[in-house]
């Protein structure tokens, strides 16, 4: 490896575990994870309220609702937190008068996010898993003693989910980081970032209207097919119930095509908020 | 400055490069994800559902909006009823609980609700009435079809939408082809043999119904541990009505009570 690449990735790795220490002792962080795991832990007194599902579909739904919607929430704000927390406390100006670039800070800031996201995302997942890992015990003996056919559940699948939902949050956090270089304010951020990620996982709507292009004028037809290209699809990594409960029902490479479009996204959009972020004053 | 501009326009086409990579990925996942559709989502417009249809929580909150259509079931708001069903259908296809329960208060009781709301039964000619319980059937009966279609041919909803073609609409035929459908599955109940005979019986197909049933008899449930006496019993029936010659019958068996 070339020497300024090494040392490129030195000063990266630096950033980096600053983010990640400084996020992980985060209050905010501390809360949404206790409150995302009550979540998860609730789901089973919560079966009382179930109509007609499997009861593990309904504790799995309580799961990864608390994956969504708290990791969103996390990654929405704690990505524009700690860029801006950098800004008002100027110590992205000691940081950047080093022999660190923009890019280097940029990328640095969503790794160490990214990290912090992913002790979220598999800390509610290896809870979910033991919750759901319990009750299938018990269900398959129950079900046994009854003749009926066991539940099934893949916790291979669930795996996958929680490295398709961590890939998510990487896209959501890099988008965040993207808006966040453009930006003056933490508050303009997080509403364009929420309303972005509200864009991202509506965005297929936009994709089916195409598919059936008829009654949409010259003008609509344009904008549909520029917001499809430019607001990523987050609901490609929305399939927690088929992979868990129903692994059949994927199809072959689903898994590898949407990490892989996710690390896209990431890729593109910290190339963007670094082009941005090189030509802001601080 | 013109390598910004180079950036800029790398940083474009990488943006359009990964929509298609999305798009690829979106058309193989989606296959996975039954509960989306541009028009399914369409009833739960405006029912403050987003969340589910965002992503999270999509089972609580189909809990919750069938929660909310029994407040306007026991109001008799026909319209709002059905989008907050169709929304907890919508939001879980999976679930048999929906699709049958829906297509149960469509097909059962908004006919009811309607001729109440144009005056009451007295007022009502008998011919609207018979048109209206025909009208309100035929459409809870489309709701179980989907049902149907998403559950991968659930038995219960199966054999719902054959008891409501039989008692709503008066057809057999197509009673007996939804419990044909129902006894050809896996887990099949014991009853739907009978009720698929019953019905072609009632539509006039007798000798065809008889024939149907003599082969499943003689095929699957003679070979059960008690032999499925009543459903012997039943063809026995069959037989006496269609005058069928002695050699013709099923032959008597060993374990047969005598009339």
């Amino acid at each position: 490896m070339p020497n300024f690449m090494k040392s490129s990735l030195t000063r990266i790795s630096w950033m980096t575990r600053l983010t990640f220490l400084e996020a992980i002792r985060q209050r905010f962080f501390a809360f949404l994870i206790l409150l995302s795991a009550a979540l998860v832990l609730s789901s089973v007194s919560f079966r009382f309220l179930d109509f007609g599902h499997g009861e593990l579909k309904f504790v799995c739904d309580f799961g990864f609702g608390g994956m969504f919607l708290f990791g969103s929430v996390l990654a929405v704000v704690m990505s524009a937190q700690l860029f801006f927390a950098e800004m008002d406390n100027r110590t992205a100006l000691t940081l950047l008068a080093k022999p660190v670039s923009r890019t280097e800070f940029l990328v640095g800031k969503f790794i160490g996010v990214w990290l912090v996201l992913g002790v979220f995302i598999f800390t509610l997942s290896t809870l979910l898993g033991i919750i759901l890992w319990a009750r299938c015990q018990e269900l398959t003996a129950t079900a046994i003693e009854v003749g009926k056919a066991p539940p099934e559940l893949s916790i291979t699948g669930l795996l996958s989910y929680t490295g398709m939902q961590w890939a998510r949050l990487g896209v959501v956090a890099a988008m965040i980081l993207m808006v966040a270089s453009l930006a003056r304010t933490f508050l303009f951020t997080v509403i364009v970032g929420s309303m972005l990620v509200v864009a991202g996982q509506l965005q297929w709507l936009a994709q089916e209207t195409l598919l059936k292009p008829g009654e949409l004028n010259f003008f609509s037809k344009a904008l549909l097919s520029i917001s499809t290209y430019i607001i990523p699809n987050l609901q490609q990594f929305n399939i927690g119930d088929a992979l868990t409960l129903d692994h059949g029902s994927v199809a072959d490479g689903a898994v590898t095509l949407a990490l892989f479009s996710g690390t896209c996204y990431i890729v593109v959009f910290l190339f963007i908020g670094s082009l941005i972020f090189r030509q802001r004053e601080i | 400055m013109k390598a910004l501009r180079v950036q800029w326009m790398l940083a474009i086409f990488c943006l359009g490069l990964a929509g298609v990579i999305a798009e690829l990925s979106w058309t193989k996942v989606r296959v996975s994800i039954p509960e989306m559709g541009k028009k399914q989502i369409e009833p739960s417009l405006g029912q403050g559902m987003l969340l589910g249809i965002l992503g999270g929580f999509r089972t609580v909150v189909a809990d919750g909006a069938w929660i909310r259509s029994y407040v306007l079931w026991e109001r008799r708001d026909r319209a709002g009823c059905e989008a907050l069903m169709r929304t907890s259908c919508l939001l879980d296809p999976r679930a048999r609980f929906f699709w049958e329960n829906t297509g149960y208060v469509i097909g059962y009781d908004m006919a009811h609700w309607e001729i109440r709301k144009r005056g009451g039964y007295a007022k009502v000619s008998a011919e609207i009435q018979d048109d209206l319980f025909k009208k309100y059937a035929q459409h809870g009966i489309n709701v179980m079809d989907e049902g149907i279609k998403y559950t991968g041919g659930n038995v219960g909803i199966l054999i719902s939408a054959g008891q409501m073609s039989e008692l709503k609409l008066k057809d057999f035929s197509q009673a007996a082809s939804y419990y044909k459908r129902a006894s050809e599955s896996k887990n099949a109940p014991w009853f739907v043999h009978f009720l698929c005979a019953r019905a072609l019986w009632e539509s006039g197909e007798t000798k065809k119904a008889y024939d149907w049933y003599r082969e499943v008899w003689q095929k699957k449930l003679s070979n059960e541990d008690d032999h499925a006496p009543d459903d012997l019993e039943h063809l026995r029936f069959m037989e006496d009505q269609l005058h069928l010659a002695l050699l013709q019958r099923i032959p008597r068996q060993s374990w047969e009570k005598n009339n």
